[in-house]
């Protein structure tokens, strides 16, 4: 990529003299067989001493090979051009040598998974010290206790004795700190940070964020801060840059970019993201379409296929990125600070002054290539047009039948369900040498046309009460009833006509379908075990457009879909049989935000056609907040509480999910910087030997900071049971108290 | 580190027992010893049958023989595995299977070995080059030579090979590659010097053809475990930390990626073992090798049980060895 002419970034801002990373015109090509692959195109921006700068786009979008490309990590088949200068020193094209004595001494990198991330042979300390002794001309003894103090300074308690640990005797909270350790290790001048927080719960996120803040307070160096997480983009940086297709297409503060999105792209991510603050069952308006193949990018801009403004200039022209004519120059008083302008890459960024996500993007549910063109039209006037060819978005789904207590029947039941893992010795003999409480006594109803979820941090047992629910695995006691019949005692083969009415909806959508199955075979297998051969043809094409797809495509096999599409496909199979009721394991966590807006309407419209029962299993809770109407939290295999949807965004009382609810970053950055925090410390313990009494009592802030200590007895002796405050709205803590957070 | 090891050792032992149970019952029900005494023309007395049989236990049960052949108590004080005596041959009384069985180790240890360590030293390089030079020239070259290594039967192979030797010997009127034999015959006068030469010229041919496959199996695996390595995410760690990239590939990369590659050498030391037959059949060395194929001509049930406990032995050996490398490499390992 040297032709630079049509991919210039528009005017270079003059950089000021604190420039501490200043990128121009960077491109990054891959070849492959296909062809070569445009991965980054011509990426300019700039970041000063002490300033942080988030990059956000969805996966694809070029920002990680971007900070590669920086660091001179790509492999050799990459061809990086433009330029990138660190404290004004060039860093692209510089060999092996040259390069190493940046890397680290100016600018440092923190990388996605914390488990991955350090080297499993070597202790901790081993790894932090070798990042001081490539740098600096100290001693071994010096090192070490540079990697002690580093330790501490990233909130890793006991540091002397977790020096000498190795990484698989940590949590990934705390390997993630080490890595923060290693990368503040030299002061650098930079700290690029590639998703540091999307592999870990969100308790954890929060203290890692934390750690982060400390580092950059510390070395007082520049954060490029790269995510998809537009919440943890809102709390954390000053100023943001959109990625679309290896492109910039939006640049500004925090504030201009999220309250005045100026580009269809940033517009439509900022309205399919399900909001912890928003209002349950308000209709997400996800972006149609998926983003293009870097092969073979369009020919003008990159997002105009999914664009609903997109016009004839959009398929010609690369717009460039500049200010939109009528923001104009900064008032008297204003400061003019160049790097802080508010730039967007669209050709119709002035008609965007005002616009909302529902303004221009249809809260549909159906999963399609591109918008109807009709909208380009529409958006001439003022005013859209509501609902899209058969829907109606104002409609409030959910309302009637699925609130909750309704008298309607109860058809899934569990009660003191139990389920023990033995932990086996080693060797021939395999012993049990202990257990594994997955889950320790959960009780829970479900009702017609109700959508029950079930939350918690990975580990909590939420997945494994899932799985026992559907008598995929035997529980160790207590009973789960389907429409009162106990289903805990069934032979696989008594519980195979049951299975009609309970489908399941796995995670992840690539390793749940059969990659040599076509997917009208997939969706028509459930009918062929169930005797239904007949006329599954027709049905086949029936449940591909009721999930949103195109009934002539059943005959492609799944690698030819995206992953929105494959969750569709699966979400079909699990709808063969017409069930009642869907277990649903995570269904949208490994969907970028624009899919997964979609796949999460398909899911509502469902359950309103169908009257289908919804136990929504997910770690997500904006996601919960969204679809759900009662929630129940689980903790080391108890459920802490639960409620209604309403009683427990609004009024937690538990402090568990106080700490949950005040973790998960707002899309927000004024309400995200101002909101009240409640801050659990530490991991979650291990569920082979669970604290006594209140399993939250090692973590909770309400037992460390407010209880005396004739009231902490009560904790650590007594399981608190799950009480019934008088609303239905229960919670197990012995000194429950309600919380306003949102 | 000290429990892991005692932990290994101690389960080698039932290892072993088992090994001998199977080793005892797959010889005893191959066949009877005896049976081409008994069909002799002349027919033999009853009397020089009877004291045959006594004379190799078969009068007594099968468990009885394998007590006898294990422990030697009630045996004629040549038998009994815990005393170090194999029992008794039917090749006659100047037979001793322990003295040939030692010289036969000797002899075979030094090819085995040698083989041993080339075959390794050559795949970890030429495995970590190939992997740092993905695709290129050299990578290409790597594949083909072990693809084409893979191929080729061993005692076709070591046919090939030592053909080549001779013909080369005879175009260049020397006599620089030895085809024949451990040593040379004249061993007697040689200083130790000059021993050592003698040996390792006569080591070259077979150990070649005996390391090739393994070679080559064993390269592609460390190409593919440093491939992986070096693509993952704390060697790129490492790399944003500033080390150098040299140090990196040594510190970093190599060291793990030498763990996947002790399993399969490991196993791959019993194909050693079974190669080292056809090897010193071609170059007509007198080793383990042959002392095998002469024990299964002669329907020598003791030598052969002997010699299957001994590569047993060996085995078991190299795997915990190879437990105590996983140990000393990888730090997860010694937590159990």
């Amino acid at each position: 990529m040297t032709t630079t002419e049509h991919m210039s970034d528009g005017p270079v801002p003059t950089a000021g003299h604190d420039v501490v990373l200043d990128v121009r015109d960077l491109s990054v090509t891959f070849s492959s067989e296909d062809g070569p692959l445009d991965a980054v195109r011509g990426v300019t921006y700039q970041v000063r001493r002490g300033e942080a700068l988030g990059i956000v786009g969805e996966s694809g979008s070029g920002k990680s090979v971007t900070s590669m490309a920086i660091m001179g990590l790509l492999p050799r088949t990459a061809r990086v051009t433009g330029s990138a200068r660190v404290l004004d020193q060039e860093v692209i094209g510089l060999g092996d040598a040259a390069i190493s004595r940046i890397r680290g001494e100016k600018i440092a990198m923190i990388f996605q998974d914390p488990l991955t991330s350090l080297n499993p042979v070597y202790t901790i300390g081993y790894q932090i010290a070798e990042a001081v002794l490539t740098h600096r001309d100290v001693t071994k003894k010096q090192a070490r206790e540079r990697a002690v103090e580093l330790l501490d300074k990233v909130g890793i308690p006991n540091p002397e004795r977790r020096v000498d640990q190795y990484p698989h005797e940590l949590s990934g909270g705390m390997r993630q700190r080490v890595v923060i350790a290693i990368a503040m290790a030299n002061d650098p001048d930079v700290i690029i940070a590639d998703e540091p927080t999307t592999a870990l719960d969100v308790t954890v996120q929060a203290q890692v964020l934390e750690a982060l803040e400390a580092a950059r307070r510390e070395t007082g160096a520049a954060l490029v801060l790269i995510t998809h997480d537009l919440g943890v983009v809102a709390g954390h940086v000053d100023r943001v840059a959109v990625m679309y297709a290896g492109r910039l297409v939006e640049t500004g503060t925090v504030e201009d970019v999220f309250y005045r999105p100026r580009m269809p792209y940033a517009l439509g991510l900022l309205g399919s993201v399900p909001r912890l603050d928003g209002g349950r069952h308000e209709r997400l308006t996800p972006i149609l379409g998926t983003p293009p193949s870097l092969l073979n990018l369009p020919r003008g801009c990159a997002f105009a296929p999914r664009c609903p403004m997109a016009q004839d200039i959009c398929q010609e022209e690369v717009p460039e990125l500049a200010e939109p004519a009528d923001i104009g120059a900064p008032g008297a008083g204003e400061e003019d600070d160049p790097l802080r302008r508010h730039r967007s890459a669209c050709h119709f960024s002035e008609q965007l002054a005002g616009v909302r996500p529902e303004d221009l993007f249809r809260p549909t549910s159906v999963d399609a290539e591109a918008p109807a063109e009709v909208l380009a039209a529409e958006l001439g006037g003022t005013r859209p047009a509501g609902g899209a060819a058969g829907e109606a978005p104002e409609a409030e789904p959910g309302t009637g039948a699925g609130t909750p207590g309704g008298g309607s029947e109860v058809l899934l039941t569990a009660t003191d369900l139990v389920k023990n893992f033995p932990i086996r010795s080693k060797g021939i003999l395999r012993r049990k040498v202990g257990e594994v409480q997955a889950v320790s006594g959960i009780s829970l109803e479900l009702r017609e046309h109700e959508t029950l979820a079930l939350v918690g941090e990975s580990g909590c047992g939420k997945s494994t009460t899932a799985r026992l629910l559907l008598q995929l695995i035997r529980r160790t006691s207590g009973d789960v009833r389907y429409m009162g019949r106990p289903l805990h005692d069934l032979s696989d083969a008594q519980m195979r006509p049951l299975r009609r009415d309970l489908q399941l909806v796995f995670q992840d959508p690539f390793a749940s379908l059969d990659p040599r199955m076509t997917v009208s075979d997939t969706v028509a297998e459930p009918l062929q075990i169930h005797g239904r051969a007949k006329g599954a043809r027709t049905r086949v094409k029936e449940l591909l457009e009721l999930v949103g797809l195109n009934p002539e495509h059943g005959s492609r096999y799944p690698h030819e879909f995206s992953g929105g599409q494959r969750q569709r496909i699966g979400i079909a199979r699990a709808l063969a049989l017409n069930p009642k009721v869907l277990i649903l394991d995570e269904p949208v966590s490994a969907l970028d935000v624009s899919i997964q807006a979609g796949v999460i309407n398909l899911l509502e419209d469902l359950q309103d056609e169908l009257g289908l029962s919804y136990l929504f299993v997910s770690h997500d809770l904006s996601v919960v907040r969204h679809i759900a109407d009662r929630v129940a939290v689980m903790y080391l295999g108890k459920i802490v509480e639960t409620g209604t949807t309403d009683q427990l965004f609004s009024a937690p009382a538990h402090p568990y999910t106080q700490a949950l609810i005040s973790a998960i970053p707002l899309p927000d950055p004024v309400k995200e910087r101002t909101r009240e925090r409640i801050v659990v410390t530490g991991d979650v313990p291990s569920p082979a030997d669970p604290p006594s009494g209140c399993r939250f009592r090692t973590r909770c802030p309400k037992f460390a900071g407010e209880l005396s200590e004739a009231e902490r007895v009560r904790c650590v002796e007594e399981p608190p049971d799950l009480l019934d405050r008088g609303t239905g709205h229960r919670d197990a803590c012995h000194y429950s108290q309600v919380v306003e957070l949102i | 580190m000290l429990v892991y090891t005692a932990r290994r050792l101690a389960v080698a032992i039932p290892v072993l027992l088992a090994a001998s149970v199977l080793v005892f019952l797959m010889v005893d029900l191959s066949g009877d010893p005896l049976a081409d005494m008994r069909l002799a023309q002349p027919p033999p007395s009853e009397e020089a049958i009877a004291a045959a049989e006594a004379r190799y236990y078969l009068d007594r049960s099968t468990p009885e023989r394998y007590w006898l052949w294990m422990t030697g108590i009630g045996g004629n004080g040549d038998i009994g595995l815990l005393q170090g005596e194999f029992g008794p041959s039917v090749r006659g009384g100047a037979f001793d299977i322990g003295e040939q069985l030692a010289s036969g180790i000797s002899v075979t240890l030094r090819l085995v070995s040698a083989a041993l360590v080339f075959a390794l030293g050559l795949a970890v390089i030429s495995g970590v080059v190939s992997a740092m030079r993905q695709y290129s020239k050299l990578d290409y070259t790597l594949t083909f030579i072990g693809f084409l290594a893979l191929a080729m039967p061993t005692f076709w192979l070591g046919a090939l090979i030592r053909e080549g030797g001779l013909v080369f010997n005879q175009s260049t009127g020397t006599s620089f590659f030895f085809t024949i034999g451990a040593n040379s015959a004249r061993v007697g006068n040689m200083t130790n010097w000059e021993y050592f030469l003698d040996s390792a010229g006569h080591l070259v041919l077979p150990t070649i053809t005996l390391m090739l496959t393994s070679y080559a199996a064993w390269s592609r695996y460390q190409r593919t475990s440093m491939l992986e390595v070096l693509n993952s995410d704390y060697v790129r760690l490492a790399r944003s930390k500033g080390v150098r990239n040299s140090v990196v590939v040594r510190r970093h990369a190599l060291r793990t990626a030498l763990i996947p590659l002790v399993t399969v050498a490991t196993i791959g030391f019993v194909g050693i073992i079974e190669g080292v037959v056809i090897t010193e059949t071609i170059f007509q060395w007198r080793g383990l090798g042959y002392f095998f194929i002469e024990a299964v001509r002669a329907q020598d049930a003791f030598a052969l049980m002997s010699w299957l406990m001994l590569s047993g032995t060996l085995v078991v050996v190299a795997n915990l060895i190879a437990d105590i490398l996983y140990g000393v490499l990888d730090p997860r390992i010694r937590y159990e």
